[in-house]
């Protein structure tokens, strides 16, 4: 996905074309059924890259057989803390996600696409815009595209800074022209989603992998990473390391040990890895004990966490994890949308706890209260803002008890 | 009511042909709309917008409250977002904030006395891996330190 992204000149129609692009979508449409694009897809066993990690293909096949209108949507609102891997794809190689979401709209028989990209990505936005400017005037975007008589047309959709419209729910709401509330599942957007019609919502990186996967087949695509976590995906590495950045690899060919510490070059301050959050901070943290897990999806939800978005963030032995867990808390206290109870109150209230320690005045059974507080949050939302709240709250108190109850011995002495 | 001039109302017209409900263009109009009126909703903005859109001044107002991005108080002439999340806090955005507190004397949410820039903190901007990093209007600046956090914001008009 990465392979042109340092060539400047990658992002035109020109560049894009001369090293192999709409390739994909001239064989699709002149030699592939969109059911052929489909099983190609789910033969790839590619799985969703916004941090669920659903598998596409089994995604596309929900869509009903039905005369309304269908839609996609690609979820382009990447406000996932950690993460900052979709923008190297819409800012350095836009015509590869236009391939990949007229491939899909091909597959699930859609004729129009949105793309919603966050309103604080003006970058994106601009060159995504001149993008399908460029893709209109070629014939590639509109009406009989490649004179095969199949018609799509996409759009640029801006957001305005809201974390919650990430959720595929929320997204749809507020594309449509309200304040990102999550709906209640099933049905499911597959189902019923924009406009009470069939919509997929796909992440921009997984639709930049479907250009790859009817390029060079499904097989090919599943040859690479391992099972359960196929193909290559984007690790933004953050927080305390030598070498931080955006970098793709096969799935499941190091541990994350390897990864931060040798191809990173491990912390600038020399100390320690103390914690790891290693997709996104809306999973548990991962101490330094337990690095030595291979990084794909299944291994890293065995060793207790997630890989989400695979946006990792690493602080080092002179962190606070308290400090790290009040910036948490202040995270989604700040973008819970206020719907549901558990979440906009537990989330505040987390947050005001937190906040105790570094401000004196907590006491030990306020530990505990943390944990009774986010367990009251977990599972019992309409979307799972409440429990990528819950679990990182959780598995800090869990794991960096001590620091928690040096907190109230040093405030109480003081 | 102020009208909105032709050109933004062309465009927003354009805008709604994209959906089959003219609605879903809200968003993207209501960030024409405030450029168009000195970068903020007040309540004649909600009204006008509301009008123009054939909803209920309360909706436009639950926009302006739900999104980050749409001011409902005055901004100074640049706004300047900083992001304040785990990523960027690890790599120093702490000092930043205490500098722009000391140096130009402005808290998150607040304007400079002089009108130059209104200054807020953001949750997570997407740049963890060129943390610390600060959106000012639309333009970007990473890897930021101290000094160069300082010449910029000196350097806005």
């Amino acid at each position: 996905m990465l392979e042109h992204a340092d060539d400047p000149a990658q992002k035109t129609l020109e560049v894009y074309r001369r090293n192999g692009g709409y390739q994909a979508l001239e064989k699709a449409l002149r030699e592939m059924s969109p059911a052929d694009v489909t099983e190609e897809v789910v033969k790839s066993g590619v799985r969703g890259r916004g941090g669920a990690g659903f598998p596409c293909g089994r995604k596309w096949k929900f869509v009903p057989k039905t005369d309304k209108p269908k839609y996609l949507c690609v979820n382009a609102d990447e406000s996932e803390p950690g993460t900052c891997k979709d923008r190297q794809i819409m800012e350095r190689d836009p015509h590869q996600l236009l391939e990949g979401a007229l491939l899909a709209c091909y597959a699930i028989g859609a004729e129009t696409a949105y793309i919603y990209v966050r309103g604080e990505y003006p970058h994106s936005i601009a060159i995504l815009e001149k993008a399908i400017e460029e893709a209109r005037e070629a014939g590639l975007l509109g009406k009989d595209i490649l004179g095969t008589g199949f018609d799509c047309d996409l759009w640029v959709h801006p957001g305005a800074g809201a974390y919650i419209c990430g959720e595929e729910t929320s997204l749809l709401t507020s594309l449509e022209g309200n304040r990102g509330y999550p709906r209640l599942r099933p049905p499911f957007p597959a189902v019923e989603g924009l406009w009470r019609c069939p919509t997929i919502v796909n992440n921009v990186e997984t639709i930049s992998c479907v250009t790859h996967i009817i390029k060079r087949g499904g097989d090919w695509f599943a040859s690479l990473g391992c099972e359960g976590s196929t193909g290559t995906r984007l690790f933004c590495i953050s927080g305390h390391v030598k070498r931080p950045g955006v970098y793709e690899f096969e799935c499941g060919k190091f541990t994350m040990r390897e990864l931060l510490e040798d191809f990173c070059g491990g912390t600038p301050s020399g100390l320690p890895i103390k914690g790891v959050f290693p997709g996104g901070s809306s999973v548990q943290v991962m101490t330094n004990e337990e690095l030595d897990v291979r990084f794909d999806i299944e291994s890293v939800q065995k060793a207790g966490s997630g890989l989400g978005s695979a946006g990792m963030m690493v602080f080092d032995g002179a962190t606070s994890a308290v400090d790290v867990a009040l910036n948490i808390a202040e995270f989604y206290s700040h973008e819970s949308c206020g719907q549901c109870t558990p979440c906009r109150e537990g989330s505040d209230w987390i947050r005001m706890l937190v906040k105790r320690f570094l401000d004196g005045g907590a006491g030990t059974s306020d530990i505990d209260l943390i944990h009774t507080v986010a367990n009251y949050m977990d599972g019992t939302t309409i979307c799972a803002l409440a429990d990528a709240m819950a679990w990182p709250m959780k598995s800090l108190v869990e794991k960096f008890r001590p620091e928690f109850e040096a907190y109230v011995a040093e405030k109480a002495t003081a | 009511m102020a009208a909105f001039s032709p050109e933004l109302v062309a465009r927003v017209d354009e805008l709604a042909t994209r959906y089959p409900e003219r609605k879903a263009a809200l968003v993207p109009a209501m960030h024409l709309i405030q450029a168009e009126r000195g970068g903020w909703f007040s309540d004649e903005t909600i009204r006008d917008t509301a009008e123009l859109f054939d909803v209920p001044d309360m909706h436009v107002r639950g926009m302006v409250g739900f999104y980050d991005m749409f001011h409902s108080q005055p901004v100074g002439r640049h706004v300047v977002r900083l992001c304040k999340t785990l990523a960027c806090k690890l790599r120093g955005s702490d000092e930043l904030r205490a500098h722009i507190r000391e140096q130009f004397g402005v808290g998150n949410g607040e304007t400079t006395e002089d009108g130059r820039f209104t200054f807020k903190c953001f949750e997570c901007l997407g740049h963890c891996s060129t943390a610390p990093m600060m959106l000012v209007d639309d333009e970007k600046y990473e890897d930021l330190t101290v000094a160069k956090l300082d010449d910029v914001l000196r350097g806005l008009e």
